[in-house]
């Protein structure tokens, strides 16, 4: 899949920049990411799932990866 | 996607609901009337594939091979026809009778997606329906074309995908071992393809219907083909591209272009930073120009005169208590109060900036940055995910696999400027530098930036040794600000940091002033001016005297005791606040120094409880305290002598 090479030359990708690559929509390229993560090629980000409990911004700070409509993946080790 | 509403519409109060055989997944089957024809409907289970990944996927695709339903209807969404469009993909796969009931036409159409329904069936070579199943429009058409197909008055074509062309030779040698093996009710071509796919289930299908060494042919085949699914799936998404091409318009006005183009700009890797430090530079003008002239109010109309109002009310108190409530709480809790305008000014820009959804932006450009500079996107993006606190920064680092790494990342985390940090800042800077306010606090964060990228460059170098770390960011599209978000924003913040004033930061106000009251109420020869002054040669190389020295070590618990330590310290009188106070007191080098070292020194309490935890060492934390601390000095000497060198 092309999509899984570009991705892992490295860096940060922007779902559009890499739609804009290989010359297809930026939802196809959100849907095949949702493909790669289910089946493992990808792990959706999350960093903050256990440890803020108590913290009084755990419901507005950044770290879930998700908050401010931002999605994150990393590629799976 | 609107199929239980269409399941309820059509069968109203005549369903059953009960639960698949040997699953916990809900099956719903009811009847309705088709032209007087009794028609059983079957709710299958939401899903986008039909792979063996979950209970739900396997329970669709083992009812539609075994119950060999007349008529299957794909409900799938015009809003999200992408995703969509892959189950469209695997049911073709599967040789049923099939009709596409495209829901969600006018949430497409209010996104500006145009779909050519006649386009999509003929790319398809299926009947499309157009619906809004929730206002049960399409619902007529969706049945006569039903009916039709029952009648066999409409033939369907269904255009299928193809496997990726390398693969597709392996496709047929799956095919032709396994031809006359496949137990009923499963296609051979299907078969084959999900033994490519490596589908779990049909493995195990296949493993007890074949002879052994058929499967132990089989078995090699999909072994030297483990990465297939990828083929696979890049045939099934050629397809969905082609069909897209061909029958969808997606919007080029409209909220999207207006994110592209806004984009253009703001994502760009060099306008993208000028734009991120401009927008910096306004947060901080408003901060300065509107929130600093609010504190001084505050501390000139309400702190300063409360003081001398509890004063009098205390004429006739012990002297302790006096001082207590008027230096202790008053001066260390009321001046670290006075934050709150400067605070909520702050909170707002800030929770304006992530609403309108530009906070991925500034991730994306800055981390573009750090990787042309070399360092590892694992080490920063979680990091700059967690400004504001270093908890979170600290915790992003769980992103990273290798130990060495992360440890080092979190070592470098406290770097990450943090709300308490900037409000030291937006309180002392002011006081010092008037207009220059917000070029000295854009200057300091740059230098927690360069301390940070510096730190992790050498990171980089030596324990990643250049590999290339990859994330995939999708970011939101641009849209107006809910401001009732907004404001729930700074009201938990500010709510938050009320709280911390009436914890963490009394606790240590009161502290502070009894150690500045004993042993005889002189605060010269208290027993905090005695630890003060002991440790104050350290201070005079960054040009503090004992009181700046104290201020900072009491800010370890939290970083605004600095401030409440300065108003014990300086106490509170009707005619100045303690801003005056220091103006008065300190010179400008020494106050530029004392913001350096605030934003490079020792992480808060709550910092290296988490390093703590996330390195199950105290070793850890100890070294990062240390560490901190050393740089935090250092570079607070330099600019405390560049100062003076200066002339400032």
């Amino acid at each position: 899949m092309k999509l899984l090479a570009e991705i892992r030359s490295g860096g940060t990708h922007e779902i559009g920049a890499l739609a804009a690559k290989l010359g297809t929509t930026p939802a196809l390229v959100s849907a095949m990411l949702e493909l790669l993560s289910s089946r493992g090629y990808l792990q959706p980000y999350q960093s903050c799932v256990s440890g803020c409990e108590g913290c009084g911004l755990k419901g507005d700070c950044k770290t879930s990866g998700e908050a401010d409509g931002m999605r994150l993946w990393q590629v799976s080790a | 996607m609107g199929k239980s509403t269409l399941f309820n519409l059509l069968t109203g109060l005549n369903q059953h609901v009960g639960n698949w055989s040997g699953k916990t997944v809900e099956r719903r089957e009811g009847y309705f009337e088709l032209n007087g024809r009794t028609t059983c409907l079957v709710d299958l289970p939401g899903t986008y594939s039909l792979t063996a990944n979950s209970p739900e996927e396997v329970i669709a695709r083992e009812f539609i091979l075994r119950e060999k339903p007349s008529m299957v209807i794909a409900m799938i969404s015009a809003a999200n026809l992408e995703r969509s469009l892959y189950l469209v993909a695997e049911l073709a796969a599967l040789n049923v009778p099939l009709v596409v009931a495209l829901n969600m036409i006018d949430v497409a159409a209010q996104e500006g997606i145009q779909v050519n329904v006649d386009a999509l069936a003929q790319a398809l070579g299926l009947p499309v329906i157009p619906m809004t199943a929730s206002k049960a429009i399409g619902v007529r058409e969706l049945l006569a074309v039903v009916e039709k197909s029952l009648d066999r008055q409409i033939f369907s074509n269904a255009q299928k995908p193809e496997v990726r062309s390398d693969h597709r030779e392996v496709l047929s040698e799956l095919e032709r071992l396994i031809a006359s093996h496949v137990p009923q009710p499963y296609p051979v071509d299907w078969v084959a393809l999900k033994l490519l796919e490596g589908d779990a289930e049909m493995l195990r299908v296949m493993e007890t219907n074949l002879p052994k060494p058929v499967w132990d042919a089989v078995y090699a085949v999909t072994c030297a083909h483990d990465d297939a699914f990828l083929a696979v799936a890049s045939g099934r998404y050629e397809w969905i591209g082609q069909i897209i091409r061909s029958a969808v318009a997606h919007p080029k006005v409209g909220q999207v272009g207006l994110t592209d183009r806004i984009d253009r700009w703001a994502a760009h890797p060099v306008w993208g930073l000028v734009i991120l430090a401009l927008i910096l530079g306004l947060v901080f003008w408003l901060t300065f120009t509107v929130g600093s002239p609010l504190q001084e109010l505050m501390d000139t109309y309400l702190i300063a005169p409360l003081a001398g109002l509890a004063g009098q009310a205390l004429s006739s108190a012990p002297v302790w208590v006096q001082g207590m409530i008027v230096d202790g709480l008053i001066g260390g809790v009321g001046s670290v109060l006075t934050f709150l305008p400067i605070l909520v000014i702050f909170f707002a820009a800030f929770a304006l900036i992530e609403d309108v959804g530009y906070m991925a932006r500034a991730a994306y450009v800055m981390d573009n940055l750090m990787h042309h500079m070399g360092l590892h996107g694992k080490s920063f993006l979680p990091l700059f995910l967690g400004f504001g606190c270093n908890v979170p920064a600290i915790m992003g680092t769980r992103v990273i696999d290798s130990w060495p790494a992360r440890l080092l990342t979190i070592l470098i985390a406290p770097l990450v400027p943090c709300t308490a940090r900037m409000a030291v800042v937006a309180f002392i800077a002011p006081v010092f530098f008037g207009a220059s306010a917000v070029w000295v606090s854009w200057g300091l964060i740059l230098l927690s930036m360069f301390a940070l990228v510096s730190s992790g460059v050498l990171l980089n170098r030596i324990i990643f040794k250049g590999q290339r770390s990859a994330f995939i960011m999708e970011m939101p599209l641009y849209h107006i600000p809910n401001f009732r978000t907004v404001g729930l924003l700074v009201w938990q913040r500010s709510l938050a940091f009320v709280k911390k004033a009436g914890t963490a930061i009394l606790g240590m106000a009161l502290l502070v002033w009894v150690l500045s009251y004993l042993p005889n109420g002189d605060l010269n020869s208290s027993l905090l001016a005695t630890f003060g002054q002991s440790i104050e040669p350290i201070g005079r190389l960054m040009g503090f005297d004992w009181r700046l020295t104290v201020a900072l070590i009491t800010s370890f618990p939290a970083k605004e005791n600095a401030i409440a330590t300065l108003g014990v310290l300086f106490g509170n009188s009707p005619d100045a606040g303690l801003a005056d106070a220091l103006a008065a007191t300190f010179s400008t080098p020494s106050a530029l120094s004392f913001l350096v070292v605030t934003m490079l020194f020792i992480p808060c309490m709550a910092t290296v409880a988490v390093t703590k935890q996330e390195t199950n060492s105290w070793r850890w934390a100890l070294l990062s305290v240390l560490l901190l601390l050393g740089l935090s000095f250092l570079a607070g000497a330099v600019v405390y002598h560049l100062a003076v060198l200066l002339g400032m």
